[in-house]
């Protein structure tokens, strides 16, 4: 096994450290017959992942420059940009885009917290601890389709359990529209979907957890740590690789999961709880592809801005942190 | 090494073919496989629909049926992409709403030569006959027609000082709003403000220009302006959104075809605007029983009328389809005789097929109000609404989110109604 020490930056100019320079590694000759191998064994997965991946994409992203409606298929001709326009100029675009934001940071923020809270306690080992476990991951099981379906219903003004129970405890007086106020709306769909991604989240930090040793936890209560610090210097720490990756892949996941607002509130009242995707499911439904197609591409492109400047940031911060 | 390399290739092309065989084609015994997608979906339609096929393949010995039967809310872009795709699918199921996209794209045969002669046609109603062969082709034979009535609650009726169900829009609201109690659980009428929201709201519309509307095309007055710019399209829609501030649920705002049905059966709301469909989903209900509830007819205009719009859906053939004549026999099977009778009843239809009202089917209890308005023409108009335009999801995106802003106060009926009638003047014009 090889051990890899971490280096203090230095400022350009600076006299570096007299440090003894490491050992020089040995590395295997890359020749052309070994790469010709390793291409042989990847060939299959790349025809793989170029026919059913990056073919589509392209084909897909070709039909946001072209008039592409399914209304009238015999007219697909090249129009630019003009897809583009069309979601720049509609008035929609700015509270969608606004909605979608919020859905992320209102959603993602809970679920972190819940989630690693919900990761602890599973840790610690205590009767009938599997059976929480199943019961706690149980909800990632089921379709997010089925859930918004589900909180609909929850959510009725006039018939759900959430005004019932709001009013037998006394909190409301008269039952409330949830799903036909724009805000309570959005609070809703939100709850919804907090519920649902809680359990990806725990189930990612429990087995980064589950990885920290125990000696750690040891050495940190016999140097006299209380819990908050033993979590801030030693548990966040430890697993902050684990945390980074998965909130990247939950951001990237929850902007482009529109299935608990679709169900719940079909993007309604007004437009008021649609997110891009959800806005992107009411073009494909009226048959126009090219729109939609276009607003996949600004999916991608403002997830790829937001993956950027994340890694750099995290890459900074571990720069300046070691 | 090279017999396994034999092997290897013998089974790719045995799977090659196992997966080929399941697309439609003649068999070595000249067998020819059909390939059937339906749209609105259920299982027990699904069922009845097996049943029918079944003994359509007693009937013909050398083709067999494979019914293709997608989720409801996706069929239609399964049935999409499999006529996009040109291979698959023989017969599928073609609505009044997907009848144009479908044709423009040239997906659906002219079923017109085949059907040249078939004897069913004389047994078809005046309906059937038109939408089957609207534009001068015939692109789908409807297997049925959906018909809007007024399900209310007899005995809320009742206790609210009333001897009968509401004949007009204006009882409609009277009533309703006697019956709205909130604090009781109790609201007067199943608003639909979700998805398909603007299709009720095109209903008050029609009744009440019922005297001006062009009956070939619903959205339009005899002199060609949209039915949107007439001065009562105002009264209307003042009204139906008095009905809904004052005699619905203020959730309602946001129900659509589920909720609306699940109020009226749960006992929550008095009074449902709907198809006869939910008739069998009603009688289902244990919260009301079958004393207290029934259907009237549709509700009428300041004239005295009211406007019927004809909602249907059928069974085409597709263009990419190679056995043409097998896939009109079947649809010719389950247009005509019992087959026909059986489905239109067991999915709660109006029947295609003269006569076929009479039976005692249709003579009882919640479709007695059908019986009356058959009875009555010149009350119940029917009426074709435009919805064979290739923009038709567009406009009923457009009309829903527009309705529910006016529903939440972000916009006025008057600036609602001028959209409308900006939208379908703009469509004409580029016709």
């Amino acid at each position: 096994m090889t051990t890899v020490e971490e280096r203090p930056p230095t400022r350009a100019g600076a006299p570096a450290p007299a440090t003894p320079a490491p050992a020089p590694r040995r590395r295997r000759a890359f020749t052309t017959r070994r790469g010709l191998v390793v291409a042989a064994f990847m060939l299959p997965a790349a025809i793989f992942v170029g026919v059913f991946i990056y073919y589509p994409m392209l084909a897909g992203s070709q039909m946001a420059f072209r008039h592409w409606n399914l209304s009238n298929l015999t007219d697909t001709s090249w129009i630019g940009l003009q897809n583009f326009a069309t979601i720049f100029a509609d008035p929609a675009f700015g509270v969608i885009l606004g909605n979608s934001v919020l859905w992320v940071v209102a959603s993602i923020v809970p679920q972190l917290v819940i989630g690693f809270a919900l990761a602890l306690w599973l840790r610690r080992k205590f009767r009938f601890r599997g059976l929480y476990q199943a019961l706690i991951f149980f909800p990632w099981a089921i379709s997010g389709f089925l859930i918004g379906i589900l909180f609909r219903w929850m959510f009725n003004g006039e018939f759900g359990v959430v005004n019932d129970l709001l009013m037998k405890t006394g909190v409301i007086d008269q039952g409330i529209p949830w799903l036909a106020q724009p805000d309570t709306a959005m609070f809703a769909v939100i709850i919804a979907n907090i519920w649902y991604g809680v359990t990806f989240f725990a189930i990612m930090i429990l087995a980064a957890l589950q990885s920290v040793p125990d000696e750690l936890f040891e050495a940190a209560a016999l140097d006299g740590a209380g819990k908050v610090r033993t979590l801030f210097k030693i548990t966040i720490p430890y697993i902050s690789t684990t945390l980074a990756l998965t909130v990247l892949l939950r951001v990237i996941w929850i902007f482009n999961f529109p299935d608990i607002i679709w169900a719940m509130t079909g993007g309604g009242p007004a437009n008021q709880t649609h997110i891009i995707t959800t806005w992107m499911i009411t073009f494909t439904q009226k048959g126009d592809y090219g729109v939609a197609s276009a607003l996949g591409l600004i999916v991608v492109g403002l997830l790829l801005v937001f993956s950027a400047f994340y890694l750099m940031a995290l890459r900074g911060k571990k720069e300046v942190s070691s | 090494m090279a017999n396994g390399k034999v092997l290897t290739g013998l089974g790719i092309g045995l799977a090659a073919t196992l997966a080929f065989s399941g697309c439609s084609g003649a068999a070595d015994d000249g067998t020819v496989t059909l390939q059937m997608v339906e749209s609105l979906t259920n299982p027990a339609r699904t069922e009845l629909l097996e049943t029918l096929i079944d003994e359509f393949e007693q009937e013909n010995p050398g083709i067999e049926v494979e019914l293709v039967s997608p989720p409801t809310d996706q069929a239609d872009q399964k049935i999409q992409q499999m006529l996009q795709s040109g291979t698959g699918v023989d017969v599928l199921e073609v609505r009044d709403l997907t009848v144009g996209p479908f044709s423009t794209n040239g997906w659906l045969a002219d079923m017109g030569p085949e059907f040249e002669g078939w004897k069913g046609w004389d047994a078809l109603t005046d309906n059937a006959k038109n939408v089957a062969t609207a534009g001068g082709k015939t692109y789908f034979i409807p297997y049925g027609f959906y018909g809007i009535s007024l399900f209310y609650r007899t005995d809320l009726v009742e206790e609210a000082g009333f001897d009968g169900a509401p004949v007009s829009w204006e009882d409609l609201l009277e009533q309703a709003s006697a019956i709205q109690d909130p604090e009781a659980n109790t609201y007067g009428y199943a608003f639909r403000g979700g998805t398909n929201g603007y299709s009720n709201a095109a209903l008050v519309i029609e009744a009440y220009v019922a005297d001006d509307l062009d009956l070939e095309n619903a959205y339009r007055l005899k002199n060609g302006d949209s039915m949107f710019s007439a001065p009562e399209a105002l009264d209307a829609m003042e009204l139906y959104i008095d009905l809904f501030e004052q005699a619905s649920p203020p959730s309602s705002v946001a129900w659509g075809y589920p909720e609306m049905v699940e109020g009226f059966s749960n006992g929550s709301t008095a009074f449902l605007l709907q198809d006869p469909e939910v008739i069998a989903a009603v009688e289902q209900s244990t919260a009301i029983t079958a004393d207290q509830w029934t259907t009237a007819p549709m509700l009428v205009g300041p004239s005295g009328t009211a406007i019927q719009p004809l909602a249907t859906a059928g069974w085409g053939i597709a263009e990419a389809s190679e056995h043409r004549a097998e896939s009109a026999k079947l649809i010719q099977f389950l247009s005509e005789g019992d087959a026909s009778i059986r489905f239109t009843e067991g999915n709660s239809l109006v029947p295609i097929l003269n006569g076929a009202d009479e039976a005692e089917f249709y003579k009882t209890g919640a479709w007695e109000s059908y019986l009356t308005m058959n009875e009555q023409p010149e009350t119940y108009i029917t009426a074709v609404q435009p919805r064979g335009v290739a923009w038709w999801t567009e406009w009923a995106d457009k009309a829903d989110a527009e309705l529910q802003q006016v529903l939440i106060g972000q916009l006025t009926t008057e600036e609602l109604l001028a959209s409308w009638d900006a939208y379908w003047t703009e469509k004409w014009a580029a016709e």
